[in-house]
């Protein structure tokens, strides 16, 4: 059986198209699978950002919630033992009676 | 003989061929047959049914938007929460579910009665059952932790107001549907609501979801900035649920605004509600005494009478009316004072509060121009407030008057009002004869979309600006000499009017001799208005129930921390003590 010589150069670029498909293919399927990678992260990253704004708005109302002014008052009356001050025991200077 | 053999054979064999390939042929249309029948006239609904199977379309809540006051405080929020609920568990026994119930709810910390009504309804069979509605998602993962069978939980947003019962009357409450049920809740319901979005869920199989898109998109709800100020509504709340319970009164309603622009920024009521527990409150706090209540406003109405006969020139500042008389000439019981009087003159009319005068000087008023002043200042219909369940009142039209109509009107009897409506008209006297109306929003708000701001309001004069100022000065010589002496405040001028109107007591049909409500509502620093007060007592108890005796000094007590708290000093300092306080006046908020 004789076998035919296949031409050096095409042989050459026969590899070459070869390792070029395959490279596109490679890529191709890199690009597929990092934009799946990238669109995961991305939505983990906005569930992420979601859960922390809501974290924020929570912890805004809880922050609300301790500066109430009836706890602070609370606070003030009986762990502070704060009191009003007597009548008179306030000078206010510049005083005028009236508003801006 | 063989080649005959062979004929026959070969025609047999040719036979079943053909045989088969008809069984073939007919098998392959009746193949076909089926397939456009299933794939041409019943596309549509096998396409439904892999749609159904595949994907389904759910909403996206739209988050509620927040209720600042006006300094920014928040008011009411939405933070997210989770729901607990039961489903059926193949082959579970009613003892295992109800043991299932006991175990969620006592890591849930629900009381013996909540339990008792979920093993109720789990004994009814009920296949889905809500352990907990809009829970911390704290609380919830504490639950699932457990590891109980059938025991899930979703999403959710929880209402919170942070400050409790601040403001309760205002803000109102939400029901479990995140829907406003009362107050700025219910009013302002549409742009807090926002609008609810859709999406596509994409399911395989199992109908598991591996997709989720997004087809609308939820648009948040608005937030609302309103003319509360929380500090001052703390204030009046404070000072309020002291003077009720100090009084013994049944029920007590506070207002303060600013003249000069109508707008609401305290509203308090006692008794009143944590809006934490809209559903769980009774009726009776839930009632927003301020806007809800019609009462007959008594002497606090003769602001409008003398109004009526300054603006009328009905009356001259040094005429005289004759007081000591009991009769006037008006049909029925004879009009008495709280105190014998002489001769008054109109200032003094207004400033003691004789009944006798003021009759008189309603009568000199006439019906009409009575009618009509009555009318202008908002009598008899509502204000327009930004709120829900306003009521209007009663201002009786003319054709329904009697023959002692003028003499009741003018003393504040015979008519109907709300304590705001007494407010706006001294608001009115106050503000130069400009009556602007009532409103508790202050900015609508959504960082996505453009400012919306109210709808503007539009003021009324309704009175001469020389009339208000002449009202003014003898409302002020009302608090300096008058009945609402209680009301004075070293170092400001103080205007104001009392009020003591006695009750109508059903049984009896006439008026009681023994249930009051006291109220007081008047404006400071007289001069320059920066905030008028009402403060409106229900029977109170024992000797004192005059309104210059009980409301009176609440409205002292309101006004002077309001005043100092925006940054209105005193004048003079009272008396020379040991604090030194240096502050700096702020331009009023």
């Amino acid at each position: 059986m004789i076998r035919k010589k296949i031409p050096r150069r095409q042989a050459i670029l026969g590899l070459a198209v070869l390792v070029l498909t395959l490279l596109i293919l490679t890529f191709y399927l890199r690009h597929l699978t990092e934009t799946a990678r990238l669109g995961l992260v991305q939505r983990d990253l906005e569930v992420r950002l979601i859960r922390l704004r809501d974290e924020v708005k929570a912890l805004e109302a809880k922050k609300a919630e301790l500066l109430s002014l009836a706890r602070v008052e609370t606070v003030a009356r009986q762990d502070l033992r704060l009191d009003d001050p007597e009548a008179g025991q306030v000078i206010f200077e510049g005083g005028g009676g009236t508003h801006k | 003989m063989r080649t005959a053999s062979r004929g026959f054979q070969s025609r047999k064999v040719n036979g079943r061929i053909r045989v088969l390939l008809a069984g073939l042929l007919a098998w392959a249309f009746l193949l076909a047959g089926r397939l456009v029948q299933l794939q041409v006239f019943g596309h549509a609904a096998a396409k439904a049914e892999v749609l159904e199977q595949s994907r389904s379309q759910a909403e996206i809540f739209a988050e509620r938007g927040t209720v600042f006051d006006r300094a920014g405080t928040i008011l009411a929020r939405s933070i997210p929460a989770r729901s607990l609920f039961l489903t059926p568990v193949k082959g579970e026994s009613a003892e295992a579910r109800a043991k299932t119930i006991r175990a969620a709810s006592r890591a849930l910390g629900l009381s013996s009665e909540e339990i008792q009504r979920l093993l109720s309804r789990a004994r009814q069979a009920e296949p889905f059952l809500y352990i907990k509605r809009k829970t911390s998602p704290e609380a919830a993962a504490a639950v699932e932790a457990l590891g109980l069978p059938g025991v899930h939980s979703h999403a959710d947003t929880m209402r919170f107001y942070p400050n409790g019962r601040l403001a309760a009357h205002v803000l109102g409450g939400v029901g479990l549907d995140d829907t406003g049920l009362a107050g700025v809740e219910y009013a302002h319901n549409q742009p807090l609501q926002g609008r609810k979005g859709q999406a596509l869920i994409l399911k395989d199989a199992r109908r598991r979801a591996y997709h989720f898109e997004t087809l609308v998109p939820a648009l948040p709800g608005q937030d609302i900035v309103l003319t509360i100020d929380a500090t001052l509504q703390y204030i009046a709340e404070r000072e309020l649920a002291r003077a009720v319970e100090a009084t013994g009164s049944n029920w007590g309603t506070v207002i303060v605004s600013r003249p000069g622009s109508g707008e609401i920024l305290a509203m308090a009521s006692a008794p009143t509600y944590d809006p934490n527990a809209y559903s769980s409150a009774g009726a009776e706090a839930q009632f927003n005494r301020a806007i809800q209540l019609t009462y007959e406003p008594g002497s606090t109405f003769k602001v409008v009478t003398a109004s009526a006969a300054l603006a009328r020139h009905a009356v001259g500042l040094k005429e005289t009316f004759d007081c000591s008389r009991a009769d006037l000439g008006f049909p029925g019981k004879p009009i008495r004072d709280h105190k014998p009087f002489g001769v008054l003159t109109f200032p003094e009319v207004v400033i003691h509060s004789s009944n006798r005068g003021m009759a008189l000087v309603g009568r000199r008023v006439g019906e009409v121009p009575m009618f009509d002043m009555a009318a202008a200042f908002g009598f008899g219909r509502k204000t327009g407030i930004d709120l829900s369940g306003e009521a209007a009142g009663r201002l009786q039209p003319m054709s329904a008057w009697s023959r002692r109509t003028l003499a009741a009107l003018s003393i504040g009897y015979e008519v109907a009002s709300t304590p705001l409506q007494v407010l706006m008209a001294v608001n009115a006297v106050a503000n130069k004869g400009i009556l602007w109306p009532p409103r508790v929003v202050k900015d609508i708000r959504d960082p996505a979309r453009p400012l919306q701001r109210p709808a503007p309001v539009v003021a009324l004069q309704v009175l001469a600006p020389e009339v208000a100022a002449t009202l003014t000065g003898i409302l002020e010589e009302a608090v300096e000499e008058g009945t609402g002496h209680e009301a004075r405040l070293d170092g400001y001028r103080v205007a104001g009017k009392t009020g003591t109107t006695q009750k109508r007591d059903p049984a009896l049909g006439a008026y009681s001799e023994r249930k009051h409500i006291a109220s007081f509502v008047g404006f400071a620093p007289a001069d320059n208005p920066a905030l008028s007060v009402i403060v409106v007592l229900d029977e109170p108890k024992g000797t004192a129930y005059y309104g210059g005796e009980v409301a009176a000094p609440v409205f002292r007590e309101i006004i002077r921390k309001a005043l100092l708290h925006l940054g209105v000093f005193p004048a003079s300092s009272p008396v020379r003590g040991l604090i030194t306080a240096s502050v700096r006046s702020e331009v009023v908020r």
